[in-house]
């Protein structure tokens, strides 16, 4: 079930290297890493997870009473965010060009360029909690509040996770104890990070712009 | 010798790393697959015994009209606890259980793919149910039902609807248990998807194999949407959150929808595994290959993706409009084809078959029988006229049980004396397991046949009593005897576990005749690393080809050298260098050794590791300040939890 | 079992441009025939799982740019509500939505250029998830229009 790996041309020295499940014992039998498909694995079971908060923030938009999202969203300032956190992805995919090249440099550039975007992010999200609550839009408030808290924070809960994790990498960087032959560990936080994106771009569309 | 500049090494930690793979304290690093699945099959079977004593208190108190064993409140607990046990402390963990064990031996791999996150699921188990029962006397045990219908879980404490901690530990207790579920669940994709032996491709992998890799997909996805629907639970009952608040607009139907959205793929997540097990026992206990593999794995697949689309026939009478309620008649009628199919595949296999009727055999024979009488009245209940009868009555009580425990319970316990050579070299007792079958029957039987009819006479669930003169009470008093029955059963099992450990008959080398790699091992139990040498996978039943060919009539022929990497009677591992592949170092061989190579192939067996064990006991750490709403201790175990993660991050896979 | 802990002879050679990290032997000559230089894309290894090359990091910057450029249309269009009917907004949010989705997915994911198994996963948890909520949301009257 292997796939032959495209031949590099001439001058490349690399052929795909076999894929070892981790202790170097023989190849896997999908041709891909164990972590790289449990990271997709882990990425497809939290599509059901925001999808179900994105389900019940639908359902409830039309049903909440009192304070309505259009009383409170500041959409530039959202949109500022969304922006930010759009490029966080661009210097989460360069980091991994960069690692994959050696360029260690580099890497920790864009490590610390992603991570640091997100928690500009964060920030923004904070900003629009505290603006939020003090317009009286409170977890407890109504129907959009509950349900436009949960899911907004379990996003940011999700982001926070990954600012650690990307520090981390920087940190194991900065020490030369991640090197080329490791890229995989940043493509694979790079997947997180990635997916995290994704969400919000859904949530984007459908919590903020969407009209009702 | 080139001189070697290495990286700056780490600092040590605090504890170096645990080498010990035998005795008592080996079992808390142990990073082993067979070592975690008994201790998996273990705990599992202390909550059985928990789980059941909380059925035998609901049979007392429903023996007669007007029980006063228990009061209202007390039997709120004990189904909630009952329900809440067996499904997810005693049946999720046994399959789990018998998955880890068997999973990597019957793909030809060493261990599964991430075996410290392995034992991390199995701590997740054991403290997750620590965490649950201690509610018993840490403000009040779950009472709100195993499924926590809202608004009565969901409403907030001060308004008094289910006074004390119990709805809090119940889902924060269940948010955790997913947690070591989702791993697990990870875990055996990766491992079934990646490590299989060469030429072991997925139409040659053993049933089990097939059935666990589905339960794993079923986790996966399911896990998730309970999480959401038990944590907006919490926040409505502690954040004052509106999520089931129908004054405020919410709709208390959610919550159904979403929990069983999961709710109905994890009884399959149940019942598959004994339907494995069941496709393993009865193709060798009848001398025949499974009759139509590949039907049997593309039912199994079927059930898996049909599973997502009926779940709201558990909401047949909450007003969902008869365009939903039919749409899911007919998805659940649909589902009912898959499920037939493998009985049908099951009969052709013993049917003709050279039947050896053991004690594995009855189980699974009972299996067939009991899965198809609870298949029956399923059925039923997906005629929605009918179902608005019986639903919230005691027919979809006999209903379930008769596919849980005659299905998925029979399953387990027949795999237990299948297996259990495997892993002790001896065999159960054998005369005790037959009695244990038939009191189980028997048991069983008497327990929840009468509660069908009971159902259709009007018994109403989750009621702690019933009065007088309802024709209720002689069925209630012979449901009551048989759960007895079936104590004195499971009891016996327990002992004749314990008892076979150690003086049970001496069991030699594939003891059945069996068909799955399993058995090839050179000794039981297997050694660490599993095989001397990775098997050259050629056929289905890879073992069985190995033992037997056919002759021109179709005869089975024993083949000289079959089967085995070396025939030793009993337990006692014998290890030899293999000369096939150079060697290797040659020389002395340390058998369990710490992680070192074994049989002089250098073999690399991942390293016991702390981390698993610390990084859990943040868990229930967090999961107590949660529910007392007490954040200091909520920090102290999310900072356990950043320090275990950590640790285990930088600790590599092995030394 | 690797004893390489064990055999550190001298101190860790280091670098005069500190940045750069301190490695074995052969990690210090693949540094020297490499250097800092932008590896042809050709030259990089592939990744397990790879059918074919991870885009270049300008292919990747021309993306950011696309999904810039559809954001600010995205805010764009949500501002015209009241100007133009409000299904036509959600059609037009909802497909700029998907293709950034789809985008990110793609190139920054790399599913277009990895084997197919991983695409396989995510497409069938995220349509399936689609499918299953919009049924319950259904089932649940959203389509009523408020209460």
């Amino acid at each position: 079930m292997e796939q032959a790996a495209i031949a590099p041309p001439a001058g490349g020295a690399h052929a795909s290297t076999p894929v070892h499940a981790g202790h170097g014992e023989h190849e896997t039998s999908t041709g891909v890493t164990n972590t790289k498909l449990a990271m997709w694995i882990f990425l497809s079971s939290e599509c059901l997870l925001f999808g179900a908060l994105i389900a019940t923030y639908l359902l409830y938009r039309g049903r909440s009473k009192g304070i309505e999202p259009a009383d409170v969203y500041n959409i530039p300032f959202t949109s500022a965010t969304s922006f930010i956190l759009l490029m966080s992805s661009l210097t989460m995919v360069l980091a991994l060009a960069a690692i994959q090249r050696a360029d260690y440099r580099r890497t920790k550039i864009w490590l610390v360029a992603t991570a640091l975007f997100g928690m500009v992010f964060i920030g923004g999200q904070v900003y629009e909690f505290t603006e939020f609550t003090r317009k009286g839009v409170t977890v407890d408030t109504n129907l959009f509040g509950s349900s436009f808290y949960l899911l907004t924070g379990l996003h940011g809960l999700h982001v926070t996770v990954g600012i650690v994790w990307l520090l981390s990498l920087w940190g194991l960087t900065t020490q030369g104890r991640l090197q080329q032959k490791d890229s995989e560990t940043i493509e694979i936080s790079g997947l997180y990070w990635h997916f995290v994106d994704v969400v919000w771009i859904v949530i984007f569309t459908v919590v903020y712009l969407i009209p009702m | 010798m080139t001189t070697t500049l290495t990286v700056p090494k780490v600092k040590r930690s605090i504890f170096r790393r645990p080498q010990a793979t035998t005795g008592f304290r080996s079992w808390f690093t142990t990073v082993d697959h067979k070592k975690i699945a008994i201790m998996y099959a273990t705990t599992a079977l202390v909550f059985l015994v928990l789980g059941g004593i909380e059925a035998l208190l609901i049979r007392l108190q429903l023996a007669g009209p007007n029980g006063t064993v228990l009061t209202a409140s007390q039997y709120n607990t004990m189904f909630t606890m009952h329900g809440t046990t067996m499904v997810f402390l005693m049946g999720m963990p046994l399959a789990v259980g018998f998955g880890n064990y068997l999973i990597p031996l019957q793909i030809g791999a060493r261990d599964v793919a991430f075996p410290r996150l392995n034992a991390f699921g199995y701590w997740v188990v054991l403290f997750g149910g620590i965490f649950l029962y201690s509610s018993f006397v840490l403000g009040g045990a779950p009472n709100g039902g195993w499924f926590g219908y809202t608004p009565l879980t969901s409403s907030p404490i001060s308004l008094g609807a289910l006074p004390g901690r119990g709805p809090d530990f119940w889902t924060v207790g269940l948010i955790m248990l997913g947690i070591g579920s989702t791993t697990s669940a990870v875990n055996f994709i990766v491992t079934i998807l990646n490590m299989r032996a060469p030429g072991m491709t997925l139409m040659r992998m053993p049933v089990f194999c097939w059935m666990m890799l589905v339960v794993a997909f079923l986790t996966v996805f399911a896990m998730p949407i309970v999480t959401v629907a038990l944590t907006m639970v919490w926040w409505d009952r502690n954040l004052m959150s509106n999520f089931f608040n129908a004054a405020a607009g919410g709709d208390p139907l959610l919550y159904q929808h979403l929990f069983w959205l999961f709710g109905h793929p994890e009884v399959y997540i149940l019942i598959l595994p004994g339907m494995g097990i069941v496709s393993e026992i009865l193709p060798v206990m009848s001398r025949k290959p499974l009759f139509g593999y590949s039907v049997v794995v593309f039912s199994g697949i079927a059930i898996g993706f049909l599973g997502w689309g009926v779940w709201a026939h558990h909401m047949f009478v909450t007003g969902l409009g008869p365009v939903a309620v039919s749409a899911f008649s007919l998805s659940t009628m649909l589902i009912a084809i898959p499920t037939g199919v493998k009985i049908f595949n099951w009969l052709g296999t013993v049917w003709g078959g050279s039947i050896r009727l053991n004690t594995p055999m009855l189980f699974s024979l009972g299996f067939i029988a009991m899965f198809t009488i609870g298949g029956l009245s399923g059925v039923l209940h997906s005629v929605v006229p009918a179902d608005t009868q019986q639903t919230d009555t005691y027919f979809v009580v006999a209903h379930f049980h008769y596919v849980l425990f005659g299905g998925l319970v029979f399953g387990i316990f027949g795999g237990i004396f299948y297996w259990f050579p495997l892993l002790y070299g001896r065999f159960m007792n054998e005369k005790l397991g037959k009695v244990t079958f038939w009191l189980t029957l028997i048991g069983f039987n008497l327990t929840f046949f009468p509660m069908h009819i009971l159902g259709l006479e009007g018994q109403a669930r989750r009621t702690y009593r019933y009065a007088e003169g309802m024709g209720f009470d002689a069925l209630n008093l012979a449901a009551t005897v048989g759960s007895f029955v079936i104590a004195v059963a499971v009891l016996l099992l327990l002992v004749n576990i314990l008892v076979s450990r150690r003086h049970g008959a001496v069991a030699p080398h594939d003891p059945w005749d069996a068909r799955s790699l399993e058995w090839s091992v050179s000794s039981y139990p297997p050694p660490e690393y599993n095989f001397e040498e990775v098997p050259q996978v050629e056929a289905r039943d890879e073992l069985w080809h190995r033992k037997y060919t056919e002759d021109e009539s179709g005869r089975l022929v024993r083949l000289p050298s079959g089967g085995a990497d070396a025939p030793s009677a009993g337990a006692v591992a014998t290890l030899e260098p293999d000369a096939r592949d150079g060697g290797g170092d040659g020389g002395a061989v340390v058998p369990s050794g710490g992680g070192h190579g074994a049989g002089g192939h250098g073999i690399h067996m991942p390293s016991p590791s702390y981390f698993p064990i610390l990084m859990c006991a943040g868990l229930p750490v967090v999961g107590y300040g949660v529910v007392f709403q007490n954040w200091y201790l909520g920090a102290l175990g999310v900072l356990i939890l950043i320090v275990g993660m950590y640790a285990w991050a930088l600790e590599p896979s092995s030394e | 079992m690797s004893d390489a802990d064990t055999t550190t002879t001298t101190e860790p050679v280091q670098d005069p441009d500190h940045n750069m990290l301190v490695g074995t032997a052969e990690e210090r000559e693949r540094e020297k025939k490499y250097g800092l230089q932008e590896i042809p894309p050709e030259e990089v290894p592939l990744l397990p799982g790879e059918l074919s090359h991870h885009p270049s990091p300008f292919q990747y910057v021309v993306i950011a740019m696309i999904l810039v450029v559809i954001t600010a249309l995205e805010v764009g269009v949500s501002y015209l509500e009241g100007d133009i009917p409000n299904g036509l907004i959600i059609v037009l949010l909802l497909g700029m939505g998907l293709v950034k989705l789809v985008l990110v997915a793609s190139y920054y994911m790399h599913l277009k250029t990895d084997k197919p198994v991983f695409r396989r996963f995510f497409i069938m948890a995220a349509v399936g998830a689609i499918f299953l909520y919009l049924i319950v949301l259904t089932t649940l009257g959203v389509w009523d229009g408020g209460s």
